[in-house]
């Protein structure tokens, strides 16, 4: 009976160890499947950041499908209507590459946005109207001067300038464009603003009908060689 | 033997408590741990798909505006070459369009380069290693403060309207498809004032930290002949109205 009851017991310690085995070997390969699937799945991106880039890429296809549209129309009007259907087609770019290069006073609906803050900075300055561009800005001015891509923006011991011009704080910037979108964003800046202890004020208001009457100044190329 | 027994029955039922602990804990880790990233696994698969779907959509769209680009500045020349009215015309919307960056350009300028460094996080977590949009729009802002007439990123011209955004290390330019380090920022227009402006020590403070910091890599080239591609995306003002 001793013998056996020690045979017994022995067997059981046998299939005791073969299970913790087992259990150690599933429980390492499930770790290490784990963890070599979170690897793979962060090669690419995050999914917050495929989520922006989808959201991202439906927009600017939509505004890449209204261009096509617009220069379908233009096509079309230039193979059937020789030189006068040439002449309005020009007329009508060259006044709307005037309004994009800021060299025409313009008015449109849009947002105006206040932003009062003692040690703001050329960088924040550029900032929010990076984020108004984003946010659909098509015609932009800061304390009445216009400003388009291109035109410096400067930390001077004078303060912030553009075009060398200082735009001293609170500033008013006033942005047309489709309402909804820079509504949107100017809501998001100024809630961010207002997380900044430096900034006093941060508000805007939507607004029907704004008037830009400042415009950039032409800059000739000196540099520059375009196609002949 | 009663003993004997009863203490039997409590190892087997120790046992089995242990048996029940250990299936809970291996039911824990296999939802935690297997199903939860192969389910990540594929959910961020579908999204990759759909990037890469719109991607797709996106190319094709900005080859097409490209063409039809180039299928009105055919027509329009070909009308100016029976009008003196027209040719006029279609000079000043010729220069309109350079400097809007429709049209290719060349010329002195210098040439930016910009990776990130290796991966690392800062004490708040943050991947400062990263080149982010906001590294270019200030690399973009600093050229054209310092004399650039036309600049591309990594193959994109920048205009009027230009805007950077992105998230994480990714850089969206406008209506383009997302944009990861290296960069390569191309700036045509006064080379030296340009050169001087990037060497400039107060001159781009992020980028300078992170530089010394975590290794982030900023690499100025200057050059006789730089060239720039033409603008392929939507440029149009919708809602401003010229006075």
């Amino acid at each position: 009976m001793p013998g056996r009851s020690r045979r017994a017991r022995s067997a059981y310690g046998a299939i005791a160890v073969w299970v913790i085995a087992l259990l150690v070997a599933l429980v390492a390969t499930i770790q290490l499947r784990s963890q070599a699937e979170v690897e793979r799945s962060l090669q690419g991106a995050d999914p917050a950041t495929l989520a922006f880039s989808i959201d991202q890429l439906h927009q600017a296809n939509d505004s890449l499908e209204v261009q096509i549209a617009d220069l379908s129309q233009q096509q079309r009007a230039l193979q059937s209507g020789g030189a006068p259907a040439a002449d309005q087609v020009l007329a009508a770019e060259a006044e709307q590459l005037r309004v994009i290069e800021g060299l025409v006073p313009v008015h449109g609906p849009g947002v105006v946005v206040v932003i009062d803050a003692p040690g703001l900075t050329a960088l924040d300055l550029q900032d929010a109207l990076n984020s108004l561009a984003f946010g659909g800005g098509e015609a932009m001015a800061v304390n009445g001067l216009r400003f388009v891509v291109g035109v410096p923006i400067e930390q001077t011991d004078s303060g912030v300038t553009i075009a060398g011009a200082v735009v001293l704080p609170p500033w008013t910037i006033a942005a047309i464009g489709d309402p909804n979108r820079l509504a949107e964003t100017a809501e998001l800046m100024t809630q961010q603003l207002h997380g900044d202890r430096r900034v006093r004020e941060a508000s805007y208001r939507v607004a029907a009908d704004i008037v830009i009457r400042a415009v950039v100044s032409e800059r000739p190329f000196v540099y520059a060689v375009p196609p002949p | 033997m009663r003993s004997v027994a009863r203490s039997q029955l409590v190892s087997s039922a120790l046992v089995a408590l242990v048996a029940l602990v250990v299936g809970f804990l291996l039911a824990g880790q296999v939802k935690a741990q297997l199903l939860t990233p192969s389910n990540q696994v594929a959910r961020n698969q579908a999204l990759i798909r759909s990037v890469q779907d719109l991607e797709r959509a996106n190319e094709a769209d900005r080859q097409r505006i490209a063409a039809l680009r180039a299928q009105i500045a055919s027509l329009e020349a070909d009308a100016a070459g029976r009008s003196n009215a027209t040719q006029t015309l279609q000079n000043q919307v010729a220069d309109l369009r350079a400097h809007a960056g429709l049209t290719a350009l060349h010329g002195p300028g210098v040439q930016v380069d910009l990776a990130g460094g290796p991966p690392s996080r800062d004490s708040t977590g943050q991947q400062r290693y990263l080149i982010t949009y906001q590294d270019v729009q200030d690399v973009v802002n600093l050229l054209f403060a310092a004399g650039a007439e036309g600049i591309s990123v990594s193959g994109r011209r920048i205009t009027p309207l230009s805007a950077f955004s992105g998230s994480g290390n990714e850089i969206v330019i406008d209506q383009g498809p997302p944009l990861f380090a290296p960069i390569r920022i191309v700036a045509v227009g006064d080379r030296n004032r340009m050169q001087a402006a990037l060497q400039d020590p107060s001159a781009l403070p992020s980028l300078r930290v992170r530089q010394a910091q975590y290794d982030v890599m900023i690499k100025v080239t200057g050059s006789p002949d730089l060239s720039l591609p033409a603008y392929d995306a939507s440029l149009e003002a919708a809602h401003a109205r010229a006075i």
